[in-house]
């Protein structure tokens, strides 16, 4: 009995001993990031600082929905399994004030990245606090929220003639949203299997809520006061009760069964010949494009997100900043990287990849802008977008607005202005507990 | 009873026949679903009318063992021509093959995944079926105080939602370096098997009959060697249930393999899932994947299934 | 508690003049499993406990408070809280429901000669082998409104059946029933096995009815394996995560699983999700004791 016990002791351990020495070679870098074709191209990217230096780097991914519950798993059990992260703008707060990155600041102010780097990708993926001038992440995959439609619905005369009757202007590119609610319920004929338009629902993790906040911003509302953390009169303001209406009012003509969509869902839209508009992060527009997976990819159009009633256009951040782990073996090794990471060719064979630079000197160039159908449409949106709160109970404020906004566009259940009252009262109530506000 | 039977009730037997089939056509068809969409080319996974009829393709597979991006522009004909069949079909698909710095194909995520829910799954059913067996045994044939509450202490162990256990297990684990490893996961494997394989095995222990043993303790086998030699081989029905029983649950745990692991020691309920798809779904990749990952179970269960049919009367009925 | 419980020797059991005495392995057999099982589940509960009565935040360095009872105080107020325990308690019935009634219809009609009876058995036993996790993202795409197979076979043109609110909780439940409505067919026909035929016969030449054959032979000799079944699929019910988390995030959907894993791996709000952990471990045991009280009482009859 004792030897079984050993002898089964001894299979764990030589399990255990299996499972990591694989991993335990020097010159090796993990990246970790979340499953998605940029994860891809940085792959790529990578490959070739492998060529160069010799040193391995793996981009490691897990799924969007669980990206953040493993990051900050790994985070907090102090674990190497990972060198770098690409983490979420929303990250910074917790990440930065728990220690989790190395701060990057004497890197950041040594290349003035300030001025390499586009100002928004500056201001949201990489400073902590705001205005603070000290910097976690140097800004990697520049992203916000655009629209692609089907320019031949669009461009059928017959259509044109119809939407120009009905609502006595032309049909085109939606320049507000009410021209994007008018367009959407002009498509909307479930009768024919064609409907208005797709647009973000998923309420696990932030996709519902970066689809509201296209609305808000552009409708010229905020979310609270990024400074004060005031909330009651921004949150629930006129402005953003009418947002919300108008996001509302879109979910009913999208196609059935959108109570759980995101990025995949919505290129479907397009692809599956569901929806006449869509709304994606820039990030997964090369899969429209491409013929291959796209049949109507000749077809396909894009624009940015709309001006709201007040000609505010803005639109809701993605993205995010490389960062290092406070807890990697392999620090210096991961400064390096990053000196290759942050070259102008580096930066513009990353671009070429796939990848959206946030280097503005890559952005403004025209072969960039020229590159892709959309990447024009991309530069203009990076430069007015704003973001979800950075703080480190962010976690919280956005299940907070799920469970307020969610049941409200889905499901119908209370009005816009009742929903947006109580979510600044949880809002308030967790900004109290962690003594953000007296 | 045959000869008590009357016209109806031959009707009757007749009618369940064509009944029971139809329930197994209809518990059968989502299976057939999976199977089916993992041999599909990827445009008809999604079609109305569902496509039944088709070419069946291999492009699921090559697709699920590789790491793979979008294409940007499509390859040039003699980039086309000089790529191998399996790359091709991967370019077909508006896809390329991702590769590493030496020019290597890189694996998806995919087969080491698998083989962490082998290690995982056999290593935490061998130790969940061996102690069960023991301590079913130790409860079947000596007095033990209280034993009607120790059995209960033990049941009761499985009753909890794995979420409510993971909480404070993810912070001991934390704090010992277990967390993302496969010793960790085996150990909670084997701890939520443990309390299942000890209540199965005891009523497959009550069922042998103590004569046999007491036969050979009379003929100078020492209490040791009775239980090797004579009740093990009785039991072996019973270990082979509750193993299949183990190995089902630990190769489907979902939640605190999601919860406990990263990357190093993770396994394949997590992952395919992550597999939708980056842009667009591809349901024949998650369809194949599925299709691979039932296959040992379903070998499993089928090669032992006269044990389990018959062993899950026994151990069942005797609780 | 458990060594205690152990340390006198049954007096009947004869201890072998070789080998080990029985005492000693009947310590060796059964210790060890206790021990494990007191270190990996009950200590971990221990360590939750304390952790419970703390704003501990497992994100963050920061030291745990201690803050008494207000995460209890707070969850017990929280309407969010309820609907979450209101919305397992329905799954757990229609979802169990459902199971007994097709998993004992099922064995009811099996329970005969059939020919490949054994084949049959088996192949209807395949979904409760596959990962719920994986089921429940394959079913996404046969509920699916637009090109899942399930409308096109039923006809029901663009039904939502994840995406309404009130069918969403039937949906998941739908997909549970499929998977393990083999569960209870398989203990429901070992059941049904050992049901004496002679009881049968008599009944047959009494001339009962089939509906008195059933509720007075069948049924109360089926009743003790049947009550296993349920209580197993009550308790697996109670604590379903993968499935729901997976098929929708309704808000009628968000099982109490659901919202522990939020709160303590999304939210990090470590300290209130082993309140919380904790209200629901009282409830667990307080319906499996009534069921297992339910059970005795069913088996002395």
């Amino acid at each position: 009995m004792r030897k079984l016990v050993t002898s089964a002791l001894a299979g764990i351990g030589l399990t255990l001993a299996c499972g990591t020495s694989v991993y335990a070679q020097d010159k090796e870098l993990t990246i970790f990031w979340a499953e998605w074709d940029p994860a891809n191209y940085l792959q790529e990217l990578v490959n070739l600082y492998e060529a160069e230096t010799g040193v391995k780097v793996t981009v490691e991914t897990t799924p969007w929905s669980d990206f953040q519950t493993k990051a900050f798993t790994e985070f907090n059990a102090k674990g190497s399994a990972y060198d770098m992260v690409v983490g979420d703008s929303q990250w910074i707060g917790a990440a930065s004030e728990a220690g989790h990155y190395v701060d990057l600041t004497d890197f950041f102010n040594k290349h003035n990245l300030k001025e390499v780097m586009a100002p928004a990708t500056v201001k949201y993926y990489a400073e902590y606090p705001s205005a603070s001038g000290k910097y976690w992440s140097i800004p990697a995959e520049g992203d916000a929220v655009g629209w692609s439609y089907r320019k031949d619905w669009f461009e059928d005369p017959k259509e044109m003639e119809a939407f120009k009757a009905k609502y006595g202007y032309d049909l085109g590119v939606p320049k507000d949203f009410k021209a994007l609610r008018d367009i959407a319920e002009f498509f909307h004929r479930p009768d024919q299997k064609r409907y208005g338009v797709a647009i973000y629902t998923d309420n696990s993790y932030d996709a519902l809520v970066m689809g509201v906040e296209n609305a808000i911003f552009s409708y010229g509302g905020e979310l609270g006061d990024y400074a004060t953390y005031k909330v009651d009169g921004i949150i629930n303001s006129d402005q953003n009760v009418k947002a919300l209406e108008v996001y509302k009012e879109l979910y009913s003509f999208t196609p059935p069964g959108w109570a759980k969509s995101f990025f995949i869902e919505d290129n479907q839209a397009i692809t599956e010949n569901l929806a006449a508009m869509s709304m994606n992060y820039f990030a997964f527009f090369p899969a429209l494009i491409n013929e291959a997976s796209n049949p109507n990819a000749k077809n396909t159009g894009f624009f940015a997100n709309p001006a709201g009633p007040n000609g505010d256009q803005f639109a809701a951040l993605g993205g995010q900043g490389i960062s290092v782990i406070s807890y990697s073996n392999n620090k210096e090794e991961a400064m390096k990287f990053l000196e290759w990471f942050i070259k102008d060719e580096t930066q513009k064979k990353w671009a070429e990849l796939g990848g959206y630079t946030a280097s503005a000197k890559v952005l403004e160039s025209p072969e960039f802008q020229n590159a892709t159908p959309y990447n024009k449409a991309f530069y203009e949106t990076m430069f007015k977008v704003k973001d979800f709160w950075a703080t480190p109970e962010y976690a919280e404020l956005l299940i907070a607005m799920n469970q307020r906004v969610y049941p409200y566009i889905t499901g119908n259940q209370g009005t816009a202005k009742e929903v947006l009252d109580s979510l600044a009262a949880d809002w308030n109530a967790t900004f109290k507990k962690y003594n953000r506000v007296k | 009873m045959a000869a008590v039977r009357t016209s109806s009730e031959i009707g009757f037997n007749r009618v369940a026949i064509v009944a029971v089939l139809l329930v197994t056509i209809i518990f059968l068809a989502p299976i057939y679903w999976i199977a089916s969409t993992a041999f599909k080319p990827r445009n008809l996974a999604t079609t109305i009318p569902p496509t039944v009829v088709f070419q069946p393709e291999i492009s699921p597979f090559v697709k699920l063992f590789t790491k793979r991006s979008q294409l940007r522009s499509a390859p040039t004909p003699e980039e086309y021509a000089a790529a191998p069949w399996w790359e091709r079909v991967v370019f077909d698909g508006g896809e390329k093959i991702v590769r590493d710095g030496k020019g290597q194909v890189q694996w998806s995520g995919y087969p080491s995944r698998f083989m962490n829910s082998l290690i995982i799954a056999i290593t935490s059913t061998v130790l969940a079926v061996g102690m069960g067996t023991f301590t079913a045994y130790g409860f079947s044939r000596f007095k033990v105080k209280g034993e009607a509450d120790l059995l209960f202490f033990i049941l009761s162990t499985r009753m909890l939602p794995p979420v409510v256990v993971a909480i404070p297990m993810f912070l001991m684990y934390r704090a010992v370096g277990l967390n993302d490893t496969h010793v960790g996961l085996i150990i909670l494997y084997t701890a939520f098997n443990l309390s299942f394989s000890v209540w199965l095995m005891k009523g497959f222990m009550d069922e042998i009959p103590k004569e046999y043993e007491e036969a050979a303790l009379v003929d100078g086998y020492t209490r040791m060697e009775a239980f090797f030699k004579i009740v093990l081989p009785e039991a072996a029905t019973g270990i082979a249930a509750t193993a299949v029983f183990c190995f089902i649950t630990a190769w489907n745990e979902y939640a605190f393999a999601l919860i406990m692991t990263n990357r190093r020691a993770q396994t394949a309920p997590p992952f395919i899932p992550s597999q939708v798809g980056s842009g667009l779904p591809d349901w024949t990749v998650i369809a194949s994947g599925t299709f691979l990952f039932l296959l040992p179970v379903a070998i499993f269960t089928f090669l032992l299934r006269n044990h389990l049919l018959r062993g899950m009367s026994f151990g069942a009925i005797r609780k | 508690m458990a060594t205690a419980v152990m340390t006198t020797l049954d007096p009947n059991s004869r201890s072998a003049t070789r080998g080990m005495s029985d005492l000693t392995i009947r310590n060796l057999f059964i210790i060890p499993t206790i021990v494990f099982l007191i270190v990996f589940n009950i200590f971990p509960l221990l360590y939750s406990l304390g952790y419970s009565f703390t704003d501990f935040r497992a994100s963050s360095p920061a030291a745990a408070n201690f803050v008494g009872l207000q995460n209890y105080r707070e969850l017990l107020n929280d309407p969010f809280i309820w609907s979450n325990f209101a919305i397992t308690a329905k799954y757990v019935i229609v979802s169990v429901v459902g199971q007994v009634i097709v998993g004992f219809g099922v064995a009811l009609l099996l329970n005969r000669d059939i020919p490949l009876k054994g084949l049959l058995t088996t192949l209807l036993l395949l979904p409760m082998m596959l990962s719920m996790a994986v089921v429940g993202l394959f079913w996404k795409l046969l509920y699916d409104p637009s090109w899942g197979v399930i409308n096109y076979a039923l006809g029901l043109g663009n039904f939502e059946w994840l995406s309404n609110p009130d069918m969403a909780l039937y949906a998941v439940a739908i997909t549970d029933i499929w998977m393990w409505s083999p569960f209870v067919m398989l203990l429901s026909l070992a059941g049904l096995s050992a049901v004496p035929k002679h009881l049968y016969e008599a009944a047959a030449i009494d001339r009962a009815g089939s509906f008195y054959t059933f509720f007075r032979i069948t049924l109360p000799l089926v009743a003790p394996i049947l009550m296993i079944a349920i209580i197993f699929r009550t308790m697996e019910a109670f604590k379903t995560f993968d499935l729901a988390y997976i098929l929708t995030s309704q808000p009628t959907t968000e099982v109490i699983s659901i919202r522990l894993y939020k709160m303590a791996f999304q939210e990090w709000q470590t300290g209130r999700s082993c309140a919380l952990a904790y209200i629901v471990l009282i409830m667990v045991l307080a319906i499996t004791n009534i069921y297992v009280k339910y059970l005795n009482k069913v088996k002395e009859r």
